[in-house]
């Protein structure tokens, strides 16, 4: 492993584990469209601690939009660059279209070598192969995040798509039916059942202009949902994150689902 | 001859009887629909001179019950349907829900000036609009300049009532008459 290789590596293990990492989100043009033709938008991809201010590029690779039909499909052109990624695509069908910048469920883990800590992106039998054996504070998440935001052109339609993986969420309220000073609803699963406990931060767009973040918490109730109300028209990035203990602790001691959301208030 | 005569005079009987009896189903009804006679709503929308660069704005008004469901569009004067979206209340809660009625209502964009505007209490369909609670909305979002949402509740109940809507940034004094 190179010197960059390393330094990427880690960033990438750095940026994918929330909390204490940045960031990650999705920023397109718009959310709300009206158009008989189609529009073209774009979407910005970076890691930041300061929300919607681009700090790492993000990789698309992995970018799926899920049209109003269902269908999965890419975006036109990408291009990236060091503080963000753009992604290109044109909107022809009336709708809403869900877009997602999801990798693969993949296991995390840290361990400390002369109070050191470190990183590997390695299941439990893996890491013992490549620590020495003086290592201490070995812990290993098995986990999947998700990065996601919601665009409407015309009448928004239901298109939630799910897998039934990790952390998943669910509008209750519209994307598209977001609006300052109204109640608005999301409701989270855990390998697709209700959870109640997970821990959501709803944080608004401009922190870099004000000094208090202004970042709301809340955890999901009995039926996995939370409910507030956006104090002004905005966009705002939630970021929800659930933890349990691995059901099967051959490979890993935790397993830890994310998402992060980017969604717009509108005016009254 | 006189067979026909009486043949006529027959048929004749039969038709009066007829009209008689159709009289006394039409008349209850006729009554009625005097009572459901739509209300007459007068607008008098003034959209304020403007200081530089300017752009005519894009204008929705429209009615909404007490349960905050659009029963019918008034007026909509817009050009591109690009910028319909920032119409932003009408936009989310009537236009992109029924392409047909955004078609049906437009009408070209108009400059500043004071606008009599005309209307009938009547849902989209033409049908007389219930006794009841609603609320008149105007919204003026103007390219390069600012928006408005200008709200106005009032009563469909056989009462005139009369409002004036305060002066803001994009309209001059809105008057608004409901007339029985």
């Amino acid at each position: 492993m190179n010197l960059t290789k390393s330094l990427l590596f880690f960033l990438a293990v750095a940026i994918s584990s929330q909390a204490s990492a940045h960031s990650r989100w999705l920023l397109p043009s718009h959310f709300t469209l009206s158009s008989e033709q189609g529009e073209w938008i774009a979407i910005d991809a970076s890691a930041s601690n300061e929300v919607f201010n681009v700090d790492k590029a993000l990789s698309i690779d992995n970018m799926s939009i899920v049209m109003p039909s269902g269908k999965s499909t890419r975006p036109s052109s990408s291009y990236k660059a060091h503080r963000k990624s753009v992604a290109d695509y044109f909107i022809k069908d009336s709708g809403t279209y869900k877009i997602t910048n999801n990798a693969s469920a993949s296991y995390f883990s840290s361990y400390k070598v002369a109070d050191k800590r470190k990183r590997a992106r390695a299941n439990k039998a893996e890491l013992k192969a490549m620590i020495p054996a003086n290592a201490t504070g070995l812990q290993t998440t098995y986990g999947l995040t998700r990065v996601e935001t919601y665009i409407t052109m015309n009448n928004p339609t239901e298109n939630y798509p799910s897998d039934g993986q990790f952390l998943e969420l669910l509008p209750k309220t519209h994307p598209a039916e977001i609006v300052e000073h109204e109640p608005a609803t999301f409701a989270f699963t855990y390998h697709g059942k209700v959870q109640a406990g997970v821990e959501v931060e709803i944080a608004p767009d401009g922190a870099r202009y004000r000094n208090a973040p202004n970042v709301l918490k809340l955890t999901t109730d009995k039926n996995g949902e939370i409910t507030f109300t956006p104090a002004q028209a905005g966009r705002y990035l939630l970021i929800a994150e659930y933890e349990q203990d691995a059901k099967n602790k051959t490979l890993a001691d935790k397993e830890q689902g994310g998402v992060f959301l980017t969604f717009e208030a509108q005016l009254q | 001859m006189n067979n026909f005569i009486s043949n006529h005079a027959n048929s004749i009987s039969k038709i009066v009887l007829l009209v008689f009896f159709s009289l006394l189903f039409i008349l209850p009804a006729s009554a009625q629909a005097n009572e459901n006679r739509p209300a007459n709503l007068e607008i008098k929308l003034t959209l304020k001179q403007q200081q530089g660069e300017y752009h005519p704005p894009y204008v929705a008004a429209w009615l909404e019950n007490t349960k905050r469901k659009p029963v019918r569009t008034l007026i909509l004067w817009r050009k591109e349907p690009k910028w319909l979206k920032d119409i932003r209340r009408w936009w989310r809660n009537v236009g992109r829900k029924d392409a047909k009625l955004v078609d049906a209502v437009t009408s070209a964009t108009h400059a500043a000036g004071t606008f009599p505007l005309s209307f009938k209490a009547t849902n989209d369909q033409q049908q007389a609009l219930p006794a009841g609670d609603y609320t008149l909305y105007i919204e003026v979002v103007r390219e390069k300049g600012g928006r408005v949402l200008l709200k106005q509740a009032f009563t469909l109940d056989n009462k005139a009532q009369h409002f004036t809507l305060n002066e803001t940034a994009e309209t001059g004094n809105i008057t608004f008459t409901v007339t029985p």
